[in-house]
């Protein structure tokens, strides 16, 4: 655990509120901030703002989700960071314990933590060496609030799909047929299944999934027969997801 | 011969971990008799995934075909995979 103090600005940054609300949290108790002086600037332990960012669900899928559209973009906290796979892949396995403590999640786990898996390195898989900016994903879990969150910001699904389809032109299409078909967008390899099982998986058991690249937006649930893709006002950047398990 | 895959880990997700385990396991593949049977066995695995098992069962299906069996695969991850990589690549494990 990262004992360094933050200064409100990081914070504010890190968590995505403005300074003047963070203030307002001090006084009331929601996320309190330390003082060398009593009417010194305001610190916070990493410790305190972790323990907010896993108590907020919101703010961890927010802050995600700015991490994607800011723009020029930078690394995120390296807690909410994996800069290559190796590092994803040493997370995997905390997470894993941290899930198989969970009583109810007994017999649901090894799924919860496949399905991040395989989004995870799909992120890795299809943007190495073409990362547009920042390489790597962001990658948080909130256990208090049963959720996984992912981003990346690499090509996104309809740019990687492209290569073996050239004729696609929506996000919604790549999005449907990254879900559904089985295709390779590693061409000329004859492999690439993984979303596919993310929605075999969700489909059969107690996870809702929400999957955004460019401006198409799909959400899974158990015993959906038919994928819900919707077009978002908003256009992002690679891909944003959320697990809710 | 038995590969017992909790050697290479409890949580096997990836292709690039998938496929640095098969290739470190190649070269106890030589001692292989012709007529011998391969089993896999799942036990001790948490976490298992498509890409990892694409990665190194796949390989080994094209190479011993009806010699290889798979164990303890009463995992949901390890089900879920299977019953895919099955659909993909239309065939069916022992």
């Amino acid at each position: 655990m990262n004992s360094d103090l933050l200064t409100i600005k990081q914070v504010s940054e890190i968590i995505g509120v403005s300074i003047q609300t963070l203030r307002r949290w001090d006084k009331s108790g929601k996320l309190v901030s330390v003082r060398k002086k009593p009417s010194g600037h305001r610190y916070y332990s990493w410790d305190s703002v972790e323990e907010y960012i896993e108590s907020n669900v919101k703010n961890i899928f927010k802050l995600a989700r700015s991490w994607i559209i800011s723009n020029p973009g930078s690394e995120p906290r390296p807690e909410l960071y994996c800069s290559d796979s190796s590092v994803f892949q040493a997370r995997l396995p905390k997470l894993q314990n941290e899930l198989g403590d969970i009583k109810e999640l007994s017999n649901i786990f090894p799924l919860i933590l496949a399905i991040t898996g395989e989004i995870g390195n799909n992120s890795f898989d299809h943007n190495l060496g073409n990362w547009p900016d920042i390489p790597g994903i962001f990658f948080a879990h909130s256990l208090k609030d049963k959720k996984i969150v992912l981003a990346d910001r690499g090509q996104g699904v309809l740019k990687t799909l492209k290569r073996v389809k050239p004729e696609l032109k929506d996000h919604e299409k790549a999005l449907k047929i990254a879900f559904t078909e089985i295709i390779s967008a590693r061409a000329p390899e004859s492999r690439g299944n993984g979303l596919k099982f993310v929605k075999d998986v969700v489909i059969n058991n107690e996870i809702d999934l929400f999957f955004q690249t460019g401006d198409a937006q799909l959400r899974i649930q158990k015993g959906d027969s038919d994928l819900r893709i919707r077009k978002s006002k908003i256009n992002l950047r690679g891909c944003l997801v959320s697990i809710k398990f | 011969m038995t590969i017992f895959l909790k050697k290479f880990g409890t949580t096997l997700t990836g292709r690039q971990f998938g496929k640095e385990s098969f290739a470190a396991f190649e070269s106890s593949l030589r001692d292989v008799k012709e007529d011998e049977k391969i089993e896999v066995d799942f036990e001790g695995v948490i976490t298992f995934t498509p890409s990892w098992g694409d990665e190194f069962l796949s390989p080994l299906l094209e190479r011993f075909k009806d010699r290889l069996f798979l164990k303890n695969t009463e995992n949901p991850s390890v089900q879920a995979t299977l019953r895919l990589l099955e659909k993909v690549h239309n065939i069916k494990f022992k």
